[in-house]
């Protein structure tokens, strides 16, 4: 067994081989298979509880359609999920609403994912309805306005709805209803690529200490890095469907091994003119290739600076743990060769 | 003489609502081959800054209220319609931030790339099918002498956007307005972009305003900054000013909020509130209802002035405030503010 995987039974999440595939149908005449989209393509994983993971990659590498698995929005094409020694992923459709209130998601748009016609109060107390049936009237509502203090917002403004709200403050109410159903594990996917950058690190402080007041374990899904190093214990790095490298934070932005995350992470821009001017760029060529004809062997040769062998474009390098907790997709030519990053 | 000097700028919105002041005097100039970098949070007025330049306000509700902007010794503010369209275009290009929205889904790339050239240069069509192929070429994008005949939807976002500068910079034009040219696009094929427009500036001399909410994009390619908030310039310097001697309050702010790769700190300065709302008059400072600095004096009163702190560089003086220290002692740091409702924002 893959050590990457954990003990179902005593960890608190674990992914098993996790594989969402969307099958796009086939063509209308000659009934030819259209191909199927790999958007996540075998993921093994376990979260510790109490855990902030971090999940990066461009547009495309499936961290999305990852998230959307394990939230069971989405139900995998193989591969088994577990969360507390359950498999989510055998519950049926019928069962998963009820057990979904273990684990929330929050979204990136907060224009769009609040319902327009409610106020906060019927927004955050229909979330809190869903773990406490029974509350109502002052309960309710004293319940709704610890929730909103616990996000840093003033209890008064439960009675508003929606557009009364900045962008930042609609993110917060988002987290307090993500918050309501007193969930273990909450998934963040870009909770702040549509805020102001001034707002941005208020909702950044807002995330972690909540983690850590009240024992959450935290997904957070993030294209950008730095924001994803601020708040990550670890980091998983996918790129087509797959975690390419999985270790600390601090050593997966200190010392990464594939020369994809050392591209990503030298593609980061920093706010400091001299460190650009001798900034030396790995720039990686082209746009990911298509999920729905990924490359054979190493998912990575054909945007590599690094000239692979006919070898690793058909076989795959496995992931394997380079250093305690350090894993990274082995592949010769996109691993420990001197990329000066 | 600078190519462009844009002098007391100002724009308004008349809506139902009362008036929306989104750019309110702002000035600046850019030499030639020269990249001014404009950075503000959403509403800070960057963006109708840019389209007040190239004259792509609606009016109404929009009016450019007043200021000059002499491009090349004529004023683009007063020039009527059709200078204006010789202009735009041919002197003057622009890129948007979403290639998706900004190319005609229903044309080859050949059609749209052509068009400019045809409308300002006395050419026929098959020079300047060559002269686009080359164009493409020039952007990166591999075999284009095919890919010319391609419609904007074969391409990916990256590879689009590519295609906007190839067709922004075939007329060779003086001046490139960038209006947030990588915000849709991953951090890789940003680094691509940025590079793109770097070396293809460097062939042609063109200047450009790049515009941008990313300071890291702007450290890594503007020579000038202009720092905007509630549609006024707060500050304005070249780059390693603005970088590495930040003057006002809210420049300094910014730069601690970010998070950034080197810093190992745990916890992120904020900056308390929200972005002023530009719909009501604003009094004294922008920036005053967040500063984090101590108050001295009411903020009720005269707007700050510009004023000049070592050639190149002046911010919007603030006397509301005591700014002197470093921003590291004021920036509260612990807690996450509470986001006590700003007059007008409910």
């Amino acid at each position: 067994m893959n050590a990457l995987i954990g003990n179902p039974q005593e960890d608190f999440l674990v992914l098993d081989e996790v594989k969402t595939h969307f099958d796009m149908g086939t063509t209308l005449l000659t009934r030819e298979s259209k191909g199927v989209v790999k958007a996540v393509d075998g993921v093994s994983l376990t979260i510790n509880k109490g855990e902030i993971l971090g999940l990066v990659g461009e547009s495309g590498c499936g961290k999305s359609t990852l998230s959307r698995t394990i939230m069971q929005l989405l139900r995998p094409t193989s591969g088994h999920i577990w969360l507390k020694g359950r498999e989510l992923s055998a519950i049926s459709d019928a069962d998963i609403r009820s057990e979904r209130i273990n684990f929330q998601m929050i979204f990136q748009d907060p224009y769009a994912s609040l319902n327009p016609r409610m106020t906060v109060l019927d927004t955050l107390g229909e979330a809190v309805r869903t773990r406490h049936p029974e509350l109502k009237g002052d309960a309710l509502r004293g319940r709704v306005a610890e929730l909103l203090r616990t996000v840093g917002m003033n209890p008064f403004q439960m009675k508003r709805y929606p557009h009364e709200f900045s962008g930042g403050q609609r993110q917060r109410v988002a987290i307090a209803r993500a918050l309501a159903p007193e969930p273990e594990l909450i998934i963040a996917d870009e909770p702040v690529s549509a805020l102001d950058v001034s707002i941005q690190s208020q909702i950044l402080n807002l995330l972690k200490r909540l983690t850590r007041e009240l024992g959450l374990t935290m997904i957070f899904i993030s294209h950008d890095l730095s924001v994803v190093r601020y708040i990550s214990d670890r980091i998983a790095v996918m790129y087509l469907g797959k975690i390419i490298e999985l270790g600390d934070a601090e050593a997966i932005v200190d010392h990464p091994l594939h020369i994809y995350t050392k591209a990503l992470m030298s593609a980061i821009p920093e706010p400091d003119p001299n460190a650009e001017r001798n900034r030396h760029r790995i720039v990686l060529e082209g746009d990911p290739p298509s999920p729905m004809s990924p490359p054979d062997g190493c998912k990575f040769w054909p945007r590599s600076p690094v000239e692979h062998s006919e070898e690793l474009k058909t076989v795959e390098p496995p992931l394997v743990e380079m250093q305690p907790g350090h894993w990274v997709s082995n592949c010769p030519f996109c691993v420990g060769t001197d990329h000066q990053a | 003489m600078p190519l462009l000097d844009v002098d007391d700028l100002t724009t308004y919105f008349h809506t139902r609502d009362g008036v929306v002041r989104a750019v309110d005097g702002v000035s600046f100039n850019l030499e030639r081959g020269e990249t001014l970098g404009i950075v503000g949070e959403s509403g800070s007025g960057k963006s109708v800054t840019c389209y007040s330049l190239m004259r792509l306000i609606p009016e109404p509700p929009g009016r450019i209220e007043r200021g000059t902007a002499m491009f090349d010794g004529r004023d683009l503010l007063q020039m009527s319609p059709k200078e204006l369209r010789k202009v735009r275009g041919d002197k003057i290009s622009m890129i948007f931030q979403d290639p998706m929205t900004s190319l005609n889904p229903y044309l080859r790339i050949s059609t749209q790339l052509i068009e400019a050239l045809q409308m300002h240069r006395d050419i026929d069509s098959k020079a300047a099918l060559n002269k686009a192929i080359e164009a493409l070429e020039e952007v990166g994008i591999p075999g284009a002498s095919k890919r010319v005949f391609s419609y904007p939807h074969e391409f990916s976002g990256g590879m689009r956007q590519r295609v906007m500068i190839a067709m922004a910079l075939i007329t060779e034009p003086d001046l490139l307005i960038a209006d947030e040219p990588t915000t849709a696009l991953d951090v890789t094929v940003q680094a691509q972009i940025m590079e793109i427009i770097k070396q293809r500036q460097n062939d042609l001399g063109t200047a450009v305003i790049l515009v941008t909410h990313d300071l890291g994009v702007v450290a890594g390619s503007c020579d000038k900054v202009l720092v905007m908030y509630g549609g006024r310039e707060m500050e304005s310097g070249s780059a390693d000013q603005i970088f590495y001697r930040p003057r006002h309050p809210y420049t300094r702010a910014l730069q601690k909020t970010i998070p950034s790769l080197q810093e190992k700190g745990q916890e992120l300065f904020t900056i308390p509130g929200l972005p002023p709302d530009v719909s009501k008059p604003i009094h004294g400072c922008a920036f005053h209802p967040r500063c984090p600095y101590p108050k001295i004096g009411s903020p009720e009163g005269e707007r700050p002035q510009l004023e000049d702190i070592e050639p190149g560089h002046c911010w919007a003086a603030c006397g509301f405030c005591d700014s002197s220290a470093p921003i590291e002692t004021v920036l509260a740091k612990a807690d996450d503010h509470v986001a006590e409702p700003v007059d007008g924002d409910a």
